[in-house]
């Protein structure tokens, strides 16, 4: 079914027939699979770039030229099936994330989004004159509009140029979380209030460079109606994540996407990533055992993270999470948002969207809209 | 000291903190009450002023008033 209501979501000259992106997922949760499935019905799909060289099998490789093999072959995977808007997902709290964003860039994909950190600095390799001439755009994810302020004031000023759409992600979304801990249940910091600041701060720069700097909210949006109401609000489209988990061409392994059915409301919890930031997954008895101070024994693969004092954290993050994504989740566990514990079967991506039209159109039609 | 009073004007514009709590020894998250965005403003705040680029990594080092001090002495020397 085609919605009649919802919007394309236009960023630069690309033209997604419907205003969604499925948010990229690390480690290998989405994959080319979850992403070209995304795209070939219309939407935005998304490879999550980060720590997938683990997920490679040659044990004696070298990670991080393997990162690099992986994603490009992520990328060209997704886009041999698809020829609808594929992006990549890069943290910039990688050791590896200038490579990663040239890959991206080199491989032709349509967008790159950023989270994790703000991306001020441009790889070396990456004169800021080019920005305006490369095909590849830029999407940073933001928690508040102070940070939004921030990468969009340094890009002006030194590369005179701004990122191409911005992504608000509020706290209730899955795996990393750009607030301090006692923000997340802070009413102050819904996202629907850092939504509309953002909405309001970025109108300068839009005016300064005459260009619309499309809004993506993202964190905790679940339903068709969900999405109605943020883009009230502002938006001009959603990233959703924790949906597409619980989705038959997730990249996930089946015992991954059966801990988002199994979960109840209680088992979804915040902890402190070896990041540098909280994070939100569903408890299990790893948690358990690391949050009871148990060290879970590691040689750390390479220093995948700029932030890491692998000497000194209780875990790795990368090994604990590609175990879980390959479904041990005895020596891992599973990164999700707030509402996965609603989530109770698996279904296709096709039937997920369909839903997702289905309830904006009722929500739209019960406030009156007309076509 | 001209340069260290620029500083520290940055500072307590940025940080909202009295000028005597901006010592050399003073630490921008804990002594200051900085938090991860406050330090990237204060990083940018010193390029605008000192009309210098200050990579990641030399950034991340600055974590003293004092450090921070040095370091632009250092880069605008001509
Ligand atoms: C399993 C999982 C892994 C994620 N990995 C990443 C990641 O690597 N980088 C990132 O920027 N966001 C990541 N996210 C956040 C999502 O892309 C998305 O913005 C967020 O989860 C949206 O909220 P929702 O899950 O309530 O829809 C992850 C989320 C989940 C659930």
């Amino acid at each position: 079914m085609n919605s009649i209501k919802m919007p394309k979501l236009r960023i630069g000259e690309l033209e997604a027939k419907m205003p969604i992106i499925q948010g990229g997922m690390s480690v290998g949760i989405s994959l080319a699979g979850l992403a070209s499935a995304v795209a070939k019905l219309g939407a935005i799909g998304v490879i999550g770039a980060s720590g997938i060289g683990m997920l490679e099998p040659d044990e004696a490789g070298n990670y991080k030229e393997m990162e690099k093999k992986a994603l490009t072959r992520e990328i060209r995977k997704a886009k041999k099936m698809t020829d609808g808007i594929i992006g990549v997902n890069i943290m910039v709290a990688l050791t590896d994330c200038d490579d990663l964003i040239m890959i991206s860039i080199d491989e032709g994909v349509d967008l790159i989004f950023i989270g994790a950190g703000l991306l001020l600095r441009l790889p070396k390799v990456l004169p800021p004159d080019r920005l305006g001439e490369i095909a590849t755009k830029f999407v940073p994810i933001v928690s508040s509009a102070r940070a939004m302020n921030i990468i969009f004031r340094y890009w002006a000023k030194n590369y005179n140029y701004i990122p191409d759409a911005v992504v608000v992600e509020g706290p209730l979304a899955g795996g990393h979380l750009g607030f301090k801990k006692e923000q997340i249940n802070n009413p102050d910091y819904t996202l629907e209030k850092i939504l509309s600041d953002v909405v309001n701060a970025i109108k300068p720069f839009e005016q300064q460079f005459s260009k619309n700097i499309p809004i993506i909210a993202a964190g905790g949006i679940y339903t068709g109606e969900d999405i109605y109401k943020v883009m009230q609000l502002g938006a001009h489209g959603v990233q959703m994540a924790t949906r597409f988990v619980a989705t038959h061409e997730c990249d996930a392994s089946i015992e991954f996407k059966k801990a988002y059915i199994k979960c109840k409301k209680e088992d979804i919890i915040t902890i402190n990533s070896p990041v540098g930031m909280p994070g939100r997954a569903i408890r299990n008895q790893y948690l358990k055992d690391v949050s009871m101070g148990i060290r879970k024994p590691f040689k750390c693969p390479w220093k995948c993270l700029k932030t890491c004092e692998f000497r000194k954290v209780p875990y790795c993050i990368a090994l604990a999470l590609t175990n879980a994504q390959k479904g041990n989740l005895e020596e891992g566990f599973a990164f999700a948002g707030a509402d996965a514990y609603r989530v109770d079967k698996i279904i296709s991506v096709k039937e997920l969207i369909d839903t997702l039209l289905e309830e904006y159109d009722e929500a739209a039609c019960g406030n009156g809209d007309t076509v | 000291m001209a340069l260290f009073d620029d500083v520290r004007n940055i500072i307590v514009e940025q940080l909202h903190v009295p000028p005597e709590k901006v010592t050399l020894e003073a630490k921008f998250i804990e002594d200051l009450g900085a938090d991860s965005l406050d330090t990237v403003e204060l990083i940018m705040a010193f390029e605008e002023k000192f009309n210098l680029q200050i990579s990641e990594e030399e950034a991340q080092k600055l974590d003293t008033v004092g450090k921070a001090v040095t370091y632009l002495e250092d880069k605008t020397k001509t």
